[in-house]
């Protein structure tokens, strides 16, 4: 392991971590989180969630009521008022969730002596009223084994078509880009299948989720109506191929930013990744399929800039 | 309209038992290729190549015109040889090949013929133009799953013939195949395939 190179990794995600803490009660934004610690803002979520093994949101949750548990146990507020802090809209609400993680419904909570909210963190952060944090444990899987490939890549020119909504239903844009690209023979041979997207599920609306679906073509593609052409700027990449369901390609994604890169002397640039689609997901068993994912990298070595 | 899946409606023609089975496989339509060349050699990847341009080219542009949609099914290859010789006595290179992919009867010549031109247009392979749609009976076929290496297939072609003796039938000498593994993802001693022998 590169100490140095993760000890960076996990001094910029504390700077995060404690800003969390200071802000619980505001509107985090993703560009001023990535910002605190000098994470491009497309690649920080997946970074965060690889490194903490909880996304920004889950994490922000769970503090809350962690410190509605102190609240319960240390001050006189009202359970109402500790669930509208922790960010519900009634106790009713709040109570629920409550005994689901503790067991024990708020008021009963209060008054057991013994009673301590759980610590489901595998990074070990709890909610700590005044102290910062000062490290955590990084998730790290022992057998995980990554096959990651450094490529120099050339500019990719692409017809695409752009989806906004959940991920899961970019199909609708993929067959029109299909079927329009079709009868003028762009489809088959070298034409590459890739997917960019440019935002994080955890933090945006999934109505406003931004997807492109893209068809390798040469310059001399003209954009018509709902097809634009635009480049993939080429650069170094990390690639890693994903094999299996397009739904668990996520889990590849944290991997490869929590686990592999945060203990590279790689940084991600700040653009976004790609996908290439090796398979037909209509004719392929989803166990099948190949995904072949690509991170950009920045030219310079952190540390060495 | 639903979309069609050939594969999964003549589930009988694909069955892929350990042991060797006498089927008999309904009449087809399939997009084809013709070739001379090992397995894995340029021109059978240009011919892989041109067939799936033409098969995607094909289906797409159909369901642009609103003339349906449907799955494009497993790739299939039958072999032979020009002088009627048994496969495994020539060399590879002498291997004579139509590679297949199963299509709805509902697809015409002149779909196949505009999407050669198009592509063909855009400076894909020029073997487009070699594929072709015909109408196909393997009838009577012996087949078997092979699980492995493509070299290892002559284990499994000599299970069929043995099965074939036993029941008094001549195997003609040639043999299909189906792929249903991605030689890509599946490492080789894990590969599927479905190996069928026409009976005569």
């Amino acid at each position: 392991m590169r100490t140095r190179t993760q000890q960076s990794y996990l001094s910029r995600m504390v700077n995060v971590l404690n800003y969390i803490q200071e802000n619980l009660d505001n509107d985090l934004c993703l560009d001023e989180l990535a910002k605190q610690a000098c994470f491009s803002r497309y690649h920080f979520h997946r970074i965060f969630s690889g490194m903490l093994g909880e996304s920004v949101k889950e994490l922000v949750r769970r503090l809350r009521l962690e410190r509605a548990a102190l609240q319960l146990k240390t001050s006189k507020m009202s359970v109402l008022q500790i669930s509208l802090a922790a960010g519900y809209e009634s106790d009713m609400a709040f109570s629920r969730v409550f005994k689901t993680k503790t067991g024990l419904l708020p008021s009963v909570f209060r008054n057991t002596l013994q009673a301590s909210y759980p610590c489901s963190s595998t990074a070990c952060i709890r909610y700590k009223t005044k102290e910062r944090i000062s490290s955590f444990e990084p998730l790290i899987e022992e057998e995980l084994t990554m096959n990651v490939m450094i490529k120099q890549v050339d500019d990719i020119v692409v017809a695409f078509v752009r989806h906004i909504g959940p991920y899961q239903a970019c199909g609708e844009a993929w067959d029109f880009l299909c079927s329009s690209l079709a009868p003028e023979g762009l489809l088959g041979g070298d034409a590459k299948m890739i997917g960019v997207s440019y935002d994080d599920p955890d933090v945006v609306d999934e109505k406003k989720l931004r997807y492109d679906a893209c068809i390798s073509v040469d310059d001399s593609f003209v954009a018509q109506d709902n097809i634009g052409i635009q480049t993939i700027a080429g650069g170094r990449y990390a690639m890693i191929t994903h094999i299996g369901s397009y739904d668990n390609l996520s889990t590849t994604y944290r991997q490869l930013f929590g686990q592999w890169l945060s203990q590279t002397d790689y940084e991600a640039a700040d653009k976004p990744c790609f996908e290439i689609y090796l398979n037909d997901p209509e004719s392929t068993e989803p166990e099948d399929l190949v995904t072949d994912i690509y991170i950009p990298l920045k030219e310079n070595i952190h540390g060495k800039n | 309209m639903e979309k069609i899946d050939l594969y999964k409606l003549h589930k009988a023609d694909y069955v892929h038992p350990k042991e060797p089975v006498l089927i008999n496989v309904s009449t087809g339509n399939y997009l084809t290729i013709n070739g001379t060349g090992a397995p894995g050699s340029s021109a059978f990847d240009d011919a892989v190549t041109a067939l799936y341009a033409i098969a995607y080219t094909v289906k797409m542009t159909r369901k642009k015109h609103g003339k349906g949609d449907y799955v494009i099914c497993k790739l299939e290859a039958r072999y032979w040889s020009s002088a009627g010789q048994c496969l495994s006595e020539i060399d590879k290179s002498q291997w004579q090949w139509q590679l297949m992919i199963r299509t709805p009867s509902s697809v015409t010549e002149s779909d196949v013929n505009q999407a050669a031109v198009a592509l063909a247009k855009k400076g894909k392979t020029p073997s487009v133009h070699q594929v072709k749609i015909i109408e196909f009976e393997f009838s009577s076929c012996v087949q078997i799953l092979h699980v492995g290496a493509y070299e290892d297939e002559h284990y499994s072609i000599k299970k069929m013939q043995d099965f074939a003796n036993k029941q008094n039938l001549t195997a003609k000498k040639q043999h299909c195949e189906v792929y249903i593994s991605d030689p890509r993802r599946v490492p080789a001693e894990r590969l599927k395939t479905i190996l069928r022998m026409p009976i005569n």
